[in-house]
């Protein structure tokens, strides 16, 4: 089937999927409430979840991970476009308030 | 998604038009990157006499968060089911997606509304226009993707139902539609959480 041979999740694969976004998300909302607790780490931890579930809908909802490697080069492409735009003006801006 | 086959025909190895939807994702990635870059630059401008954390309601966007993450199990689940050719899962599977959809710009409808009775208004500074237009943006992707949903139940309430070429067009959907959900998992926690 795919170029890769790994097989499609299952729906009842697909459903335990949705069940750890589930949880990723919870994770995230009680991350919010406890900043005061958690301190420094709150930001980090929501990018790096954030991050977690960016990869598991992509990997396994849009099945990324079974895709060609022409398809994948694509989209990694533009998400790193994306973030050479957000790293550039984000350290412009930091330099100019320095300054 | 799944028609993950090759195809020697084409010069890339992949079916031409599956290529071009993942170009078109490509391309949706930067423009919402734009988006969040400029709401990252301006986010704490000034915005006398409130705190955001007085604006926004996390409670009720996290269920609206939620909602939307689940539409896209409803999504995978669809395209399993046509896969299987199960016409009538497909369909449920569908509706039950747009419903979601819609229920999620509900929300985001009746969010805004409480955001302007609280007087955070798209002119109110450089900051709540960047909200508007980076979160609007993103409804109005909900949105159409809403539509393409209902015009793919309506298709396949046909006696014909969706086929296998079909098919395509809905992985197409279902591709439009995860997009939608990853872009804001990243919108809930730069725009919300942080």
């Amino acid at each position: 089937m795919s170029e890769n041979h790994l097989e499609h999740p299952t729906p009842k694969k697909y459903v335990q999927i949705a069940i750890v976004l589930g949880i990723l998300t919870a994770i995230e909302i009680a991350l919010y409430y406890t900043e005061d607790i958690v301190g420094v780490f709150t930001d980090p931890l929501l990018i790096f979840l954030a991050v977690g579930k960016f990869i598991i809908v992509v990997g396994w909802f849009m099945h990324l991970r079974y895709e060609n490697k022409t398809i994948n080069r694509f989209f990694v492409g533009g998400m790193i476009l994306a973030l050479i735009l957000f790293t550039i003006v984000m350290v412009e801006r930091a330099s100019a308030n320095y300054l | 998604m799944s028609n993950s086959h090759s195809y020697p025909h084409e010069p890339t190895g992949v079916e031409t038009r599956k290529l071009g939807m993942w170009v078109f994702l490509s391309t949706e990635i930067l423009f919402f990157g734009t988006l969040i870059t400029t709401f990252m630059i301006f986010k704490g401008s000034d915005f006398p006499g409130m705190k955001l954390t007085d604006v926004y309601d996390i409670p009720f966007t996290s269920i609206s968060s939620f909602i939307l993450l689940m539409s896209s199990l409803t999504m995978v689940l669809a395209h399993n089911a046509l896969e299987a050719n199960d016409q009538e899962k497909t369909r449920v599977w569908l509706l039950a997606t747009a419903m979601l959809g819609a229920v999620f710009l509900a929300g985001q409808i009746y969010e805004f509304t409480e955001f302007y009775h609280k007087g955070f208004e798209l002119t109110t500074n450089i900051f709540s226009s960047s909200f508007y237009v980076l979160t609007g943006f993103h409804g109005l992707h909900v949105f159409v993707g809403v539509v393409l949903l209902l015009a793919l139940w309506a298709i396949g309430q046909r006696q014909k139902g969706l086929t296998l070429e079909g098919g395509m067009n809905l992985e197409f959907v279902a591709l439009y539609w995860h997009f939608v959900d990853i872009v804001w998992i990243v919108l809930f926690t730069v725009v919300y959480l942080i």
